[in-house]
């Protein structure tokens, strides 16, 4: 009888942990708050910052295939028009081509490493493009300002071992990626981390705008960590580029 | 840009530093900080407790300017722009006395810029309306450093700490910088960056941060706005200050009460000053638990006043 109660007790508590536990079943190191640790510097290798769908290569750009669930977009039609409007004119309408900060979830998957940092209170990240900051609450705190953001307003919470980020209060001017996918201000990112292994983080984004798209749909790709002896952030300041090329004016 | 109302806490702060600036006149001799018996509280893991949301420090002169005899503009730091008010010819004339500047040594309180340098920074200072000599802060570069810890505009602060780092975030144009506290060498001196590259320990109650490979596109310091047409030998704004790939600056951090961050910078850079120098004062203020950084979209929003200031227009590139 004893036996078999431990025996039930056992399973109700497993079933409990893999309720909390990301479905990978990794269980790495934690923080002195018992969440998974995040801190370290991570990037994307993946080509959406190019282009978030299936595409070819073109001069500068790698060939990549889609980080798109289904590769599919799912414009509205006026939506889908102003989409090939922009891809028409990306090389000059693309918002990060003039230095902006490239709102999110596109500065996550921007070509260049960021660094998380990790406190009972908040996640930062830091990234090297244009040193853009996200400082991620995860205090309970809400949503506070009627204000409109490039990088919005993000508040997190722990789901077990998943940081699920949820970010509003964007402005309309930040482009997904430079191939003109883009968005309204009425955008709302849900992001889930997920650390999978010691250098991997997965990466899963839930894009919703019922100005643009006619239902929520979903990225995912891997966030890579790392891992060259002596590395730190550096700096890519575009702004200095863009000057220093106007300055003879 | 966008701003939240502050006021309770600018008065308050406001009060405080009225109340702080004996205080930091016996302090500009310097050792006395350290003499304090103020101790820190600390992490969990030993280190000083510097963490925590910041607000900037009080108004006060950057340096004494060379040129005193310049008025009226250059006599107060805070007198408001000439546009604003007639000048009245019956008025008294400006105390000549200014306020203690914030550069303790040399002890004159002037920056010991080589003639050269001094040359410059008139030049620097007389073509403002260039966009090559426009301030680098107003073209939404890098503050540069010590000048990011020197109150300006709508800046506030965050200290993060974590075992083995010390991070500041500053919310004017979103900077950050890493303070590694584990005794690694600088990055290659071919690396440059806006803030330079930072390498800290800790002395007793103290963050000292020792810094280098900076980017030659910033300016060393400058608080609050030049006034309009002084010229630079009469500034006490520190504005036009520029350094050289030389650069190296040693900062020093220690929490002197509960809500106050003392802060120090030695200033060398044997290329363009004379001599090191030091600029000391109370840079950082507690802000209350719940302050929040917002975001400083600065290059975004200001093609239009470059583009007033300049004649250039940044957006069309």
């Amino acid at each position: 009888m004893k036996r078999w109660v431990r025996l039930e007790v056992r399973l109700v508590a497993l079933s409990l942990v893999s309720l909390a536990a990301p479905a990978s079943g990794y269980e790495g190191p934690r923080t002195s708050d018992d969440r998974p640790d995040l801190s370290g510097i991570w990037q994307v290798l993946t080509t959406a910052a190019w282009d978030l769908q299936h595409h070819n290569a073109q001069d500068g750009v790698p060939a990549g295939l889609s980080v798109v669930e289904g590769n599919d977009i799912p414009y509205q039609p006026w939506a889908e028009a102003r989409k090939q409007e922009n891809y028409e004119n990306r090389l000059t309408a693309d918002p990060v081509r003039k230095c902006y900060l490239p709102g999110v979830p596109r500065i996550t998957y921007m070509p260049f490493p960021f660094q998380i940092l990790q406190t009972p209170d908040q996640v930062v990240m830091t990234y090297e493009f244009a040193h853009a900051v996200r400082i991620i609450y995860t205090n309970g705190s809400p949503h506070p300002l009627p204000n409109d953001f490039w990088m919005g307003d993000s508040r997190g919470h722990w789901e077990g071992d998943t940081l699920v980020v949820d970010t509003t209060h964007f402005i309309d001017r930040t482009w997904f990626d430079a191939a003109g996918n883009f968005h309204s201000d009425a955008l709302h990112v849900v992001e889930r981390f997920t650390p999978t292994s010691p250098y991997h983080i997965e990466y899963e984004v839930t894009i919703e705008d019922p100005k643009v798209f006619t239902r929520p749909w979903k990225m995912r790709m891997p966030l890579y960590r790392r891992v060259e002896q002596g590395l730190q952030l550096l700096e890519y300041d575009c702004v200095d580029f863009i000057l220093q090329s106007l300055e003879g004016q | 840009m966008i701003r939240r109302s502050f006021a309770p806490l600018g008065l308050l702060t406001a009060v405080a530093f009225a109340a702080l600036v004996p205080l930091v006149v016996a302090e500009a001799s310097g050792e006395a900080a350290q003499g304090e018996a103020y101790t820190s509280p600390r992490t969990p893991w030993g280190d000083p407790d510097l963490r925590g949301p910041w607000d900037r420090g009080a108004a006060q002169p950057v340096e004494t300017p060379v040129d005193e005899l310049w008025r009226p503009e250059g006599a107060t730091i805070d007198a408001p722009p000439a546009s604003l008010f007639e000048p009245d010819p019956d008025a008294p004339p400006l105390p000549a006395a200014i306020e203690t500047p914030l550069v303790v040594d040399p002890p004159d309180g002037k920056i010991p810029l080589q003639p050269w340098a001094a040359a410059k920074r008139e030049e620097i200072m007389a073509n403002q309306d260039k966009l090559a000599h426009l301030d680098p802060r107003v073209k939404c570069l890098s503050a540069g450093l010590p000048r990011a810890n020197l109150p300006w505009g709508f800046n506030t602060y965050q200290i993060l700490q974590v075992p083995g780092y010390v991070v500041i975030l500053y919310e004017a144009n979103h900077e950050y910088r890493y303070i590694p506290l584990d005794g690694r060498p600088h990055v290659s001196s071919e690396i440059r960056l806006g803030l330079g590259d930072s390498r800290g320990h800790w002395e007793g109650e103290t963050l000292v941060v020792d810094v280098t490979n900076f980017t030659e596109n910033t300016w060393v310091i400058a608080r609050g706005v030049a006034p309009e047409g002084a010229p630079a030998s009469a500034l006490s704004t520190g504005h036009g200050v520029f350094h050289s790939d030389a650069l190296h600056v040693v900062e020093r951090f220690t929490l002197t009460d509960a809500d106050t961050i003392h802060y120090e910078a030695t200033i060398d850079d044997p290329k363009v000053f004379t001599r090191p120098w030091t600029i000391a004062l109370d840079a950082f203020m507690r802000a209350p638990e719940d302050h929040e950084l917002l975001e400083y979209a600065c290059h975004e929003g200001n093609g239009r006043n470059l583009r007033l200031m300049t004649g250039v227009d940044v957006d069309a590139k």
